[in-house]
């Protein structure tokens, strides 16, 4: 997977406590240039067992748009979010933290980028890298947790803050 | 001509109306009626002994007969059911059957429902209209799913058919409620518009202004998949003016004062479709709405309830104990203890759709007070494990109703966890399901009280139940299971598979022993090349095959292709940006959607770029 410094393309596996992984695609970047983060968009969960088996929260399980839509508009309402999803994040050793708006961002990849500006350094999800900061989350029952494991949605409704660690921590 | 046979052939029919042709058959066969004797009765004759055959498979049977039977049945077919709409086309449709009255057709394939085809695929309805609006046939009724249906469409389809009366689109889309506004305008005579889980583009217009104030045929007006505004006045003076109005569904825009009116002059009401009732209504609303709905005593059908406040729910107990049929999937507000309570004392109940909020515990009070439960579909509240709830149902309710519910023949179950113990008790309570569909909602999960796979659970299931028609497995299984379905399941048409088997052989076992499958759906499973091309005249048999994200390869699907040419072999691939010329070499790239079907018009030209056909 990761070797040496920078990532130079292939998949980054995230584990998920169940069975399965979250993959993101690194694309490669040439030496001596900042490091910034560029995702790939397939985001899906693997199953150890085969490779190509896929279930995203958009085709499992098998109901149908309305339904889909009725209940999760119903989530939605029961949470109280109808637009800006304003969370603290923190840097571990800055005292002081930055305020950001997850509506505003349309998936994990997007945030790294973000995040990865903002504090000018390279922050990722997972962990196998003890050379990059690893983005962690709190959610609602306030747990520290590793970001990328649920997918996006379900990330949006349970954050609380955010917090962006040193690898060893993990 | 012979009288003596004659009058026979008609106290047959009369006597046995309702039965099956081939008791008529028998019967006729046993008082030495022959074929060729039964030629010598004249054609109306024949033709009137056919008029008592409705369904269409026995129609098919008897055109097989002989090549007069094979006339007359032809000109005297009103009723045509097409499967697949890109099987035939409309024009050789209507040169076998001119005398079309009543037309269904179905387009895009099931997963369609879930996401998984493309927008663009096709099943236009267009071309169908158009052919049959030259043709001048004497359209009646049009039933409609999955089909991409165009607002200018619809408005031929209102100009065409002076007889037009009815009108269904199931989970259709394509159109706004500007064609809705066409076919209230323009078809005189109409009885019927049922608009079941559309994608409808709702301009907030004045459709139901267009229905002229001389329409007062409608017998059924279902627009509760409508997410706009409607004109409520407008509403309320068609319902006043339509005597024979039996069922209505409004949208999620009609307010509880609203409805009151309604039912109030609509006390005729057999099926009701209710809105959105969000806040709690005041003392005074809630006493008119139950005062309107006690008048409602024909009222056998309720559904709707999205969003709609639990107290909305009690203003029904006045009529509950008539309910047969109640659908409270969409209520996702309304909790399980409400639910149970209601539900208590829908003694009459046959058909019951509800979320698994009412939990285990709710289906246990079903499996005693529901002793007519023919369907169940319970689904989930929670489909992606957000909440930390432990009141969904679980393999005990699922047990709990086959024990309670001695007609239950159908059942669509959604839940977190289930044993293969609970499976083979389901099994040997209810052998007369016809349709089993079973989604447990983390792919792959085992029996979780063994850890084994549910292989033995879904065996007893196709064991003991010999009616089986339609089934969905899910959970951990191997190639285990499809040994047992191709070994007992014999009248099995339609199976779903998710996540499942092991080896080619999984999906060969089905193959060769499911004589009567129709239909097969695998997304996920690990069959390839040489389960594909084992037996490539077994999809002759068949409607269609589908499979995505399983081990087959370009190659494999080029060589069906060749040996096929009766099939149409699609290969859909949406990340491609266009054609599939970049892989045009590399027959081992593994195709990410395959849908295959049986057709007697070759390639489709209204194909989209996403998908390939070989």
């Amino acid at each position: 997977m990761l070797s040496g410094s920078m990532p130079a393309g292939g998949e980054l596996l995230i584990p998920v406590t169940n069975s399965g992984y979250w993959a993101f695609g690194l694309r490669e970047y040439p030496p001596g240039t900042k490091p910034s983060l560029s995702v790939n968009l397939s985001l899906s969960l693997t199953f150890p067992s085969t490779s190509s088996q896929r279930a995203t929260s958009q085709d499992w399980p098998p109901i149908k748009p309305r339904l889909r839509d009725t209940l999760k508009s119903l989530r939605l309402r029961q949470r109280g979010y109808n637009t800006a999803l304003f969370i603290k994040v923190y840097m571990e050793g800055v005292p002081i933290g930055r305020k950001l708006d997850l509506s505003t961002f349309s998936g994990y990849e997007s945030l790294l980028e973000n995040l990865s500006g903002m504090f000018d350094t390279s922050v990722i999800c997972g962990n196998r890298d003890r050379k990059h900061h690893v983005l962690t989350y709190q959610d609602k029952d306030g747990d520290w947790m590793m970001v990328g494991d649920i997918p996006w949605d379900m990330f949006l409704e349970s954050v609380r803050r955010l917090k962006i660690t040193r690898p060893e921590r993990c | 001509m012979n009288r003596a046979l004659c009058s026979r052939a008609y106290l047959l029919c009369f006597s046995k109306s309702k039965s099956l042709p081939f008791e008529w058959m028998d019967r006729a066969i046993k008082l030495q009626l022959s074929t060729s004797e039964m030629n010598y009765f004249p054609d109306e004759v024949i033709e009137h002994i056919f008029d008592f055959i409705a369904s269409h498979r026995d129609r098919n049977s008897i055109s097989l007969v002989s090549k007069s039977w094979h006339k007359i049945e032809r000109y005297s077919r009103h009723q045509v059911f097409i499967g697949n709409c890109y099987a035939i086309s409309p024009e050789r449709l209507i040169r076998r059957f001119p005398c079309l009255r009543s037309l269904t057709l179905k387009g895009k394939p099931h997963f369609a429902d879930f996401n998984l085809v493309p927008h663009e695929w096709g099943g236009f309805l267009h071309p169908w209209i158009d052919a049959l609006s030259k043709a001048r046939v004497g359209l009646e009724e049009l039933r409609l799913k999955r089909m991409v249906v165009s607002d200018e469409s619809l408005e031929l389809l209102s100009r065409s058919f002076v007889s037009f009366k009815s009108l269904v689109l199931v989970s259709c889309d394509g159109f706004t409620t500007n064609g809705l506004a066409s076919i209230a305008a323009n078809c005189r005579n109409l009885r019927e518009l049922d608009l079941q889980e559309n994608e409808i583009d709702d301009h907030r217009g004045q459709w139901l202004n267009c229905f002229p104030d001389s329409c007062t045929t409608l017998v059924s007006l279902n627009f509760a998949c409508l997410e706009g505004e409607i004109n409520l006045s407008a509403l309320e003076r068609l319902v006043a003016r339509s005597p024979n109005l039996k069922s209505l569904k409004v949208n999620r825009a009609v307010p509880l004062d609203a409805l009151t009116r309604l039912m109030s002059c609509a006390p005729q009401l057999v099926d009701l479709g209710v809105g959105c009732y969000e806040n709690e209504p005041e003392a005074e609303s809630f006493d008119s709405l139950m005062a309107a709905i006690k008048k409602c005593t024909l009222l056998r059908s309720l559904s709707g309830f999205s969003e709609v406040a639990p107290v909305c729910l009690t203003a029904f107990y006045p009529i509950c104990e008539n309910l047969t049929s109640l659908n409270l999937s969409y209520a996702a507000e309304i909790q399980g203890n409400h639910l149970i309570e209601f539900v208590q004392f829908c003694k009459r109940l046959q058909l019951l759709w509800i979320l698994d909020s009412i939990g285990d515990k709710g289906l246990e009070v079903v499996a005693s007070s529901c002793k007519e439960l023919q369907e169940l579909r319970v689904f989930p509240s929670d489909p992606h494990d957000e909440e930390d709830n432990n009141t969904a149902v679980t393999e005990v309710g699922l047990v709990a109703i086959s024990a309670g519910c001695p007609k239950l023949h159908s059942i669509l179950y959604f839940c977190k966890q289930m044993t293969n113990a609970a499976l083979i008790t389901v099994a040997k309570n209810c052998p007369n399901f016809i349709r089993f569909r079973l989604c447990i909602l983390e792919p792959t999960k085992p029996d979780h009280i063994t850890s084994q796979s549910l292989d033995e659970g879904f065996g007893a299931i196709v064991q003991f139940c010999k009616g089986l028609r339609r089934l969905s497995v899910s959970g951990l299984l191997t190639d285990k299971v499809f040994l047992y379905i191709g070994m007992y399941a014999e009248q099995l048409e339609m199976l779903s598979i998710a996540f499942a088997g092991d080896t080619d052989k999984g999906m060969l076992y089905v193959l060769n022993g499911c004589k009567k499958l129709r239909k097969l759906e695998i997304r996920d499973s690990p069959f390839g090349n040489a389960a594909l091309l084992a037996d490539v005249g077994k999809y002759e048999t068949m409607r269609s095959l589908w499979m995505s994200s399983c081990e087959v390869t370009l190659g494999g699907c080029k060589r069906l292709a060749r040996n096929a040419p009766w099939l149409n072999v699609e290969i859909i691939n949406e990340n491609e940006n266009g054609r599939m010329e970049r892989n045009e070499e590399d027959e081992r790239e593994k195709v990410d959607k395959l849908y295959l079907y049986r057709t007697v018009v070759g390639t489709r030209k209204d194909a989209p770029p996403c998908v390939t056909i070989l």
